[in-house]
């Protein structure tokens, strides 16, 4: 999975339980598909609210989402009222942002992928990036971690493929083989973003972790939790859903 | 009148070869002129570096909101900007105290997103000569939605005048911030940051566009004598409205022109000492060849009963004769370097064989044309150093004099 497909609310997971002893080390390859499936779905709707905290203030905001397949995906900010009808549209590697108050969209240039999306601690590169753990990384190893408790996977950036991490570690549980938590490492092999992942409920007919806590590390204070208020996983969307047009009409 | 004769003496003795001393005065004069002109386009540079990074954008001194510098985030303001205002203005140093406002926002003329800032500038302060826009024709475009946008960013772009330019960024409480500006015209600053990514808007809507109130990022103070800047620091800082704020000096604010600045003080004390190298060289050289020569004819002064003191007065006089007339041709050619580049400047770049250019360093732009500033004082270090490097340099042959046997020196 990624954090993108977190961001925009995206696919099924196929929550196979455990036919295996808890205590046998699991195929990392396995987990980490697994994990890359965990939202994936033919369509996706969803309602999520995301708090951005900073040092002095604390901003909330509610939002709906829609996905489909692996590239396309469009989030509409509902509250607050200032920011309603807000809208970002993603297909494939780009990025489209709708300003209600002005009534235009702009394309988000490649300089800015690295820019916060809408204030949070996610960039705009985290929601369009393709990235997948299975493909993207490749396993360094697997071992059974203490805090939190757990199978540890360590993941290597694969050389070919670009990207901001070197390095990640992602922890499963040991009964529900769920992730509960990913540790980033940058370019210089410093930790930069832990990523928490709680509240593991049934949704959408699926079990997945409800609750994404994102910690930029090295910046006191600072950090977004995003909550799955609603999801329905593999519902008919409607393709002109994903285009400009629409985009812009929904005001 | 035994001064005189000593005068005298010591003009014959340089007579007495005139390819030899005509030599070592060019030398010298060629060192004092390198110095005068060194120190010349140093100050210039030094002076312009400095005035374009205190006029415009960074100002004598800073004022902030505590750690806005390291972090730019667009919520660290200073609050009660007015109060802030008319207290620092109420200062006797200060000359002009101006607020700004910096936010990065992504723009856009169609649908293509490009990176900018918007510089929230007050119309009403900018357009004076060491403003952000430096014409009040230009600075009374600003305001009610119309911006002026930087050249470099309107070329890369193709922003001109007349166009709507849409901006969103976030406002200080980090919700979304749009706005349609109305291109007035495209401007060319000398604040680089303007230039390349600037789209200045007046002050008040910038503080709509991210919903501010009686606030801005910054106030940038410049004060009537550069002298004063730790005394007026010191005053601000006691001030009430100004507690709590980050107050910076310029060489605080950008250590490292400060540092390059303090670096051509030292190059020209540097050419100080290759010019002293050059007048001992030749001075001494000199000076050691004219008394071997004439060690028959000091001998026999000495026979004849002349004191040893006046030999010693007439080969320091003829040594700093022979510095002051050196320092004497370089004075003059330097005075003349001063005169030809002082009205037009000297373009470094195209001594070179280049063309000349601006270039922008740390958002300031400085220019390759330099207009050399020669000081009475740059010409009395030049011949005080030249003066006392001559009475130093005749020191090996005032002992030779001294140790001369008169017999024995008239034998040779």
């Amino acid at each position: 999975m990624k954090i993108g497909r977190i961001g925009l609310l995206l696919v099924p997971m196929l929550c196979a339980a455990p036919s295996e002893s808890q205590d046998a080390v699991p195929e990392a390859q396995a987990l980490l598909e697994q994990f890359d499936e965990m939202y994936r779905s033919t369509g996706t709707a969803a309602r999520i609210e995301i708090k951005v905290e900073r040092p002095k203030k604390v901003r909330t905001m509610q939002m709906r989402s829609w996905s489909q397949g692996e590239d396309k995906a469009l989030v509409v900010i509902d509250a607050p009222a200032r920011d309603a009808g807000t809208a970002t549209l993603r297909v494939g590697s780009n990025l489209w942002n709708y300003l209600p108050k002005i009534s235009r969209t702009i394309r988000v240039p490649p300089a800015l992928m690295m820019g916060a999306w809408m204030g949070s601690d996610l960039t705009n590169d985290d929601l369009v990036r393709e990235s997948s753990y299975a493909h993207d990384y490749e396993i360094a190893g697997i071992g059974p971690s203490e805090e939190p408790p757990g199978w540890q996977v360590d993941l290597a950036a694969k050389p070919e493929v670009p990207g901001l991490w070197e390095r990640v570690e992602v922890v499963f549980k040991r009964t529900e083989r769920l992730p509960v938590l990913a540790r980033y490492y940058d370019r210089k092999g410093r930790l930069s973003r832990t990523m928490q992942l709680e509240e593991i409920k049934e949704m959408g007919d699926r079990r997945i972790p409800t609750r994404i806590v994102i910690v930029p590390e090295r910046e006191e204070g600072r950090r977004t939790v995003l909550t799955y208020l609603h999801v329905e996983f593999d519902v008919e969307l409607d393709e002109s859903l994903f285009s400009l047009a629409q985009l812009e009409r929904r005001r | 009148m035994a001064e005189n004769s000593t005068l005298r003496l010591a003009w014959r003795g340089l007579g007495r070869n005139r390819k030899r001393s005509v030599l070592a005065i060019a030398a010298i004069g060629l060192g004092q002129f390198a110095f005068l002109a060194t120190a010349g386009i140093m100050r210039g540079y030094a002076d312009h570096y400095f005035d374009s990074v205190t006029g415009p954008l960074v100002g004598h001194v800073q004022i902030v909101a505590p750690g806005w510098r390291e972090e730019r985030a667009v919520d660290q303001t200073l609050d009660n900007v007015e109060a802030m205002l008319a207290a620092i203005r109420g200062q006797a140093q200060v000359a002009r105290a101006v607020p700004r406002i910096y936010a990065p926002v992504l723009a856009a003329l169609e649908e293509e997103g490009f990176v900018g800032m918007v510089v929230g500038a007050d119309p009403a302060l900018e357009g004076v000569a060491n403003g952000l826009l430096g014409s009040e024709q230009l600075a009374g475009l600003l305001g009610d939605g119309r911006v002026l946008v930087g050249k470099g960013l309107a070329r890369q772009h193709g922003i001109e005048a007349g166009a709507e330019l849409a901006v969103v960024g976030q406002d200080i409480d980090g919700s979304i911030a749009s706005a349609l500006y109305e291109v007035a015209a495209v401007v060319e600053s000398p604040v680089e940051l303007v230039n390349s990514t600037g789209i200045v808007a007046g002050l008040q809507d910038a503080q709509a566009l991210l919903r501010m109130d009686d606030e801005a990022h910054e106030i940038t103070v410049r004060l009537h004598e550069a002298e004063q800047i730790n005394q007026a620091a010191d005053s601000l800082g006691a001030q009430s409205a100004l507690q709590g704020v980050e107050i910076k000096r310029w060489h605080e604010v950008i250590p490292q022109l400060a540092g390059i600045i303090k670096m051509m003080d030292m190059y020209s004390l540097v050419v100080l000492g290759i010019v002293c190298l050059a007048s001992i060289a030749g001075i001494a050289n000199t000076m050691m060849m004219s008394t071997f020569e004439r060690r028959r004819e000091l001998g026999m002064l000495l026979a004849l009963g002349a004191n040893p003191g006046r030999l010693f007065r007439m080969v320091a006089t003829e040594a700093v004769l022979l510095g002051a007339l050196g320092v004497l041709l370089g004075t003059v050619l330097g005075a003349c370097f001063a005169a030809l580049t002082a009205g037009s400047g000297f373009d470094l770049a195209e001594l070179g064989g280049e063309e000349s250019f601006e270039m922008g360093f740390q958002g300031v732009q400085i220019a390759s044309r330099v207009y050399p500033e020669v000081r009475a004082s740059d010409v009395l270090a030049g011949v005080s150093a030249v003066l006392v490097t001559a009475l130093s340099a005749c020191v090996w042959p005032l002992l030779h004099v001294a140790r001369l046997e008169p017999v024995e020196a008239m034998r040779t």
